[in-house]
């Protein structure tokens, strides 16, 4: 925009200046026709003043050649006129008081201009009189007006030329500079996208700074994760590991027969230690989120790998398990948080229903990508009643006071869905048990 | 029926021996992967139990390779991470089930038993064939609606044999898998509780439950009754 601003000023410049010195050339030429006009004129026998002898330009001789004259008694019409102006009708204007000039241009009938110079002067008469003149020179504008027009064709094709020119430069060099800046964009956002895990190398020694600290970002917080679940593990497994041998200690306690009131206090307090343990470290372990740079995570794998564990450990009961898993079933967080969501809510499908399972899921586009991803898990099971319904769900519910026979998976389940800003709702299903659905991040 | 328990806790390790050998199996006992995976291998098992976080060798790698030298015995996984990654880890390496620490000995019982049936392909606690009924949780017997008394080694040769029902087992196996290594081996004892458990199961010697196949073993012979 300054670049057309900038321009067009200079064609504005260069166009009047252009003007100015073509008018001027024209007033020289006008000007010296009249002095020569004047120098040669001589008063004839009738009383008028005309050029004598062969002073005169040929083309004052010459009909239509565009440079005319005429030299005008100040008392009478009578007057001269050149050659060259017979036929045309030029208004050379009224007579002029001796010693004034007048400039003017004047539009003929056939559409062209002339400009006219007149001035007045007072001629000496042989008889000693003095008598007022009037000499005016008229030159056609048509040649001053083409080589105007195309002095400004020739300066619009140059400028145009040069626009071009310059812009495709301009383009070509911001190209190439901000080259690495939209490479650093489309990595970042094939980061978020999780279609690569760091960015690339081979930046201008400007980003390096950058992407490697981007990079030392993206490594760190993966890695703190990973160390952050690895210390929850590591706790949960030191804690649980005395605990079991506390309990088996008391059994062996028991079936020697010598268990006193204290070993059943016991045994209840180990219980619930272990339910705590196992609420507050998975909950504690659950990201609730995507980690930079971690791709997708395909429902259907793990749907699949579900199945065939849950199949193996429910391998007593006659049971099928269907999943109509479709493949743009995209999860957007952690593969282990779905895996938990998925896997409580499967094992309790399992463990209710008479012998069907159902899991489907998909992406369902309407909604936004926050809870993109739709998953129900269904059975042929008694369902929820409605007055357990509230409950089994209830957040603030004490890990010890869940609904007994729902574990405390369905509570897990809960808290991990709030943590990802998804949705779960319960109901019946047409396989005659609990249908829970659930939207999660998708894409 | 002959377990392998593989777990590094000493005190669990001893208290599960313990409460296994008490329900009525033959115990070997590792603990840790190595010894574990030794095993495994090496003897003739029934079914082993196996803690997945071990010295040497980890849980997960030792049931890979057992399974990768095709032993097909059911294996049970204890577990303290007990995240649906790690559990669908394990059943992937090759484990049949799993139960959380801490548990109840009852539960490992339980599940222990639930697999050995289904690896003879029984889906309820209680196998019946006909006539002779016997309920593994129990540990009893009934033939015809009567209680029958046997002694411990009676009932474990008898489970053994109908949980397999219409197989045909060897003397061999059932000794080892019946003592543990350091018992000296007869097959005559094994002649004897076999001669016992006829005249206990079958007093009038109509039934004829128990085959004798000369030189290759003994078959319970009576057919399965449907699920």
């Amino acid at each position: 925009m300054p670049l057309i601003l900038f321009f067009g000023v200079t064609i504005l410049v260069l166009d009047s200046s252009f003007r100015d010195v073509s008018a001027r050339a024209l007033r020289d030429l006008l000007d010296a026709q009249m002095v020569a006009l004047i120098a040669s004129a001589e008063p004839q026998e009738d009383g008028v003043v005309a050029p004598v002898g062969r002073a005169l330009e040929a083309r004052l001789e010459t009909p239509g050649s565009g440079l005319y004259a005429q030299i005008r008694l100040a008392r009478s019409d009578n007057g001269w006129r050149s050659p060259s102006a017979t036929g045309v009708f030029i208004n050379f204007g009224v007579p002029l008081a001796p010693g004034l000039k007048r400039y003017h241009e004047d539009l003929l009938p056939d559409g062209s201009r002339v400009a006219i110079l007149s001035r007045g002067i007072s001629f000496e008469e042989e008889r000693g009189g003095r008598q007022g003149l009037t000499f005016s020179v008229a030159t056609s504008l048509n040649a001053y007006e083409q080589q105007l027009w195309s002095f400004r064709q020739r300066l619009f094709g140059w400028f145009l030329g040069l626009t071009l020119l310059l812009l495709a430069t301009l383009g070509i060099v911001l190209r190439s500079v901000l080259a690495p800046v939209r490479r650093l964009e489309s990595e970042i956002n094939a980061v978020e996208e999780g279609e690569r895990e760091s960015l690339g190398e081979g930046y201008p020694r400007e980003l390096t700074g950058v992407t490697a600290n981007l990079n030392a970002l993206l490594a760190g917080e993966r890695k703190r994760v990973a160390r952050y679940r690895d210390t929850l593990g590591n706790l949960a497994h030191s804690l649980k590991t005395p605990l079991a041998v506390m309990r088996s200690a008391l059994s062996a306690e028991r079936s020697k027969g010598d268990m006193t009131a204290n070993g059943g206090v016991l045994d209840g307090e180990i219980d619930r230690m272990t339910t705590i343990i196992e609420h507050q470290l998975k909950r504690a372990a659950a990201t609730g989120g995507a980690l930079l740079g971690q791709a997708p995570v395909d429902v259907v794998a793990i749907a699949a790998d579900l199945r065939g564990a849950l199949l193996k450990v429910y391998g007593n009961k006659d049971l099928s398990i269907e999943t109509a898993v479709t493949s743009d079933a995209q999860f957007v967080g952690d593969r282990a948080d779905l895996t938990e969501v998925l896997g409580n809510l499967l094992d309790n499908a399992c463990k209710w229903c008479r012998g069907r399972v159902r899991i489907t899921a998909g992406a369902d586009t309407q909604r936004p990508s926050r809870q993109r991803l739709r998953i129900a898990v269904e059975d042929d099971g008694p369902g929820i009643s409605d007055s357990d319904r509230t409950r089994v769900f209830e957040r603030g519910v004490r890990a010890d006071e869940h609904v007994p026979g729902y574990g405390l998976g369905l509570a897990m389940v809960r808290d991990t869905v709030d943590l990802y800003g998804g949705t779960l709702t319960m109901s019946r299903s047409t396989l005659g048990g609990a249908c829970i659905t659930m939207f999660l991040p998708g894409r | 029926m002959r377990i392998l328990i593989v777990e590094d806790e000493q005190t669990l390790l001893e208290s599960l021996q313990s409460h296994f050998t008490e329900a009525g199996f033959t115990v070997d006992a590792a603990k840790d992967g190595e010894e574990g995976l030794f095993a495994g291998l090496e003897y003739p098992l029934d079914v082993a139990v196996i803690d997945l976080g071990l010295p040497k060798l980890p849980g997960l790698d030792v049931i890979r390779k057992l399974r990768g030298a095709r032993k097909s015995y059911p294996i049970l996984v204890l577990t303290a991470r007990d995240r649906w990654q790690d559990k669908v880890e394990g059943l992937q390496a090759g484990a049949d089930d799993y139960v959380a620490k801490p548990f109840h000995f009852e539960e490992v019982l339980a599940r222990v038993q639930a697999l050995l049936r289904r690896a003879g392909g029984w889906a309820s606690p209680t196998l019946s064939c006909g006539p002779i009924v016997l309920d593994t949780r129990t540990q009893s017997v009934v033939v015809n609606s009567a209680p029958v008394e046997l002694t411990t080694f009676e009932y474990r040769i008898l489970e053994h044999l109908m949980l397999r029902a219409g197989e045909v087992i060897s003397k061999s196996e059932l000794t080892e898998r019946l003592y543990d290594q350091d018992f000296e081996r007869d097959s005559n004892v094994i002649e004897v509780f076999i001669g016992r458990l006829r005249r206990k199961l079958d007093p009038q010697d109509q039934l004829k439950p128990i085959e004798t196949l000369r030189g290759r073993g003994y078959r319970f012979a009576l057919a399965r009754d449907p699920a």
